[in-house]
């Protein structure tokens, strides 16, 4: 994924005769299974040697958000914290109504915006 | 869409990208799901972990569902296709996906695996992924209907430590019910547990080496 996420960075470099990447702002969502530590580190990885070694990644979290098909509840989804297992467990039950929700947002996994050193000879 | 939003002195160029990575795949599986209703073909992703009995589900659904309906089978694996040979034996055309060292299928391998089929020739697409809990909940592939299995050798707590796969799934079996006993394990528990994450999700409890619970698993789909 981060490869994806380097290569269309580079390509829309390219595209701007960048000669340097400065800024990458990502948006991952919660129901996205990337974890942030892996995407920073293999970002590092990925990116030395290339004009984006240099650049500061900035990583936006964006919550998971449902649909109550009862109440029209629309928002942040329920997580049951369960005592036992010191993990709170997400549920697609409504917070509202205990009706079934659908999931409609937090799988982004978006590019939002870059920032590029652009030499134009001038 | 992109826009150059600000170019200070001709230097520094801010540009919106607003490219989803996850968007490529999904909008892939979009074409492969227009396809498949093109020609009529319903298709089940199968999801779960390493040995939880997937193939051995889809040996049985075919057993039973060969004489109703055309049936074609997507086998994805790592390397071989063992398991493949395995569907083929009942009667469905199986084709191997391999996808070398991926741990999940994705839109585009479905793809390309529904060109190597006849459409004209089937009414029923099993697509089995790569035994793995996390990544193919990633990827949609186009499929009517996901199943997971999940099965009692896996532990009581597999529901609660993977539960977004749950969440895509519609319906969820639980497998090797014979061996529950013996593991210590509460089917119950684990049935309660799918519920609370996911209450949609219609559960099956099976025994997939002798077929017990299948049924349920077909008459939840209603084939």
């Amino acid at each position: 994924m981060t490869t994806q996420i380097v290569e269309n960075v580079l390509r829309e470099a390219k595209e701007h005769n960048a000669k340097e990447v400065s800024d990458v702002h990502l948006v991952i969502g919660e129901l996205t299974f990337l974890g942030l530590e892996q995407v920073r580190f293999s970002y590092k990885v990925i990116t030395e040697g290339t004009m984006m070694e240099n650049s500061k990644l900035f990583i936006e979290m964006k919550d998971g958000v449902v649909k109550c098909g009862s109440c029209g509840y629309e928002g942040s989804f329920n997580y049951e914290d369960d005592p036992m297992y010191h993990v709170p467990i997400p549920t697609l039950l409504c917070p509202k109504c205990s009706g079934t929700v659908d999931i409609i947002g937090g799988r982004e996994c978006l590019i939002k915006s870059i920032k590029l050193v652009v030499d134009n000879g001038r | 869409m992109k826009k150059v939003v600000e170019a200070a002195e001709g230097e520094v160029f801010d540009i919106e990208l607003e490219a989803d990575i996850l968007e490529a795949n999904r909008k892939l599986a979009e074409k492969n799901s227009e396809l498949l209703r093109k020609y009529d073909v319903r298709a089940i992703d199968v999801m779960g972990a390493t040995g939880s009995g997937k193939t051995s589900l889809i040996e049985k659904m075919v057993q039973t569902l060969i004489g109703k309906y055309r049936i074609a089978a997507f086998k994805g694996d790592l390397t071989t296709t063992i398991d493949a040979e395995r569907i083929e034996r009942h009667g469905a055309e199986a084709v191997p996906i391999t996808t070398g060292k991926e741990c999940h299928l994705d839109a585009n391998l479905v793809g390309k695996a529904l060109e190597r089929i006849n459409l004209n020739e089937i009414d029923l697409l099993f697509i089995e992924n790569v035994g793995n809990l996390i990544c193919p909940a990633e990827f949609p592939l186009g499929s009517d209907w996901r199943i997971v299995v999940v099965s009692v050798t896996e532990g009581p707590y597999m529901v609660i430590k993977h539960p977004f796969i749950f969440m895509d799934a519609d319906v969820v079996v639980i497998n090797k019910m014979d061996l529950a006993d013996a593991m210590e394990v509460d089917v119950k528990k684990l049935e309660e547990d799918v519920k609370r994450v996911n209450p949609k999700a219609a559960v099956a409890v099976t025994n997939c080496r002798s077929g017990d619970g299948v049924k349920k698993v077909i008459d939840a789909l209603r084939l």
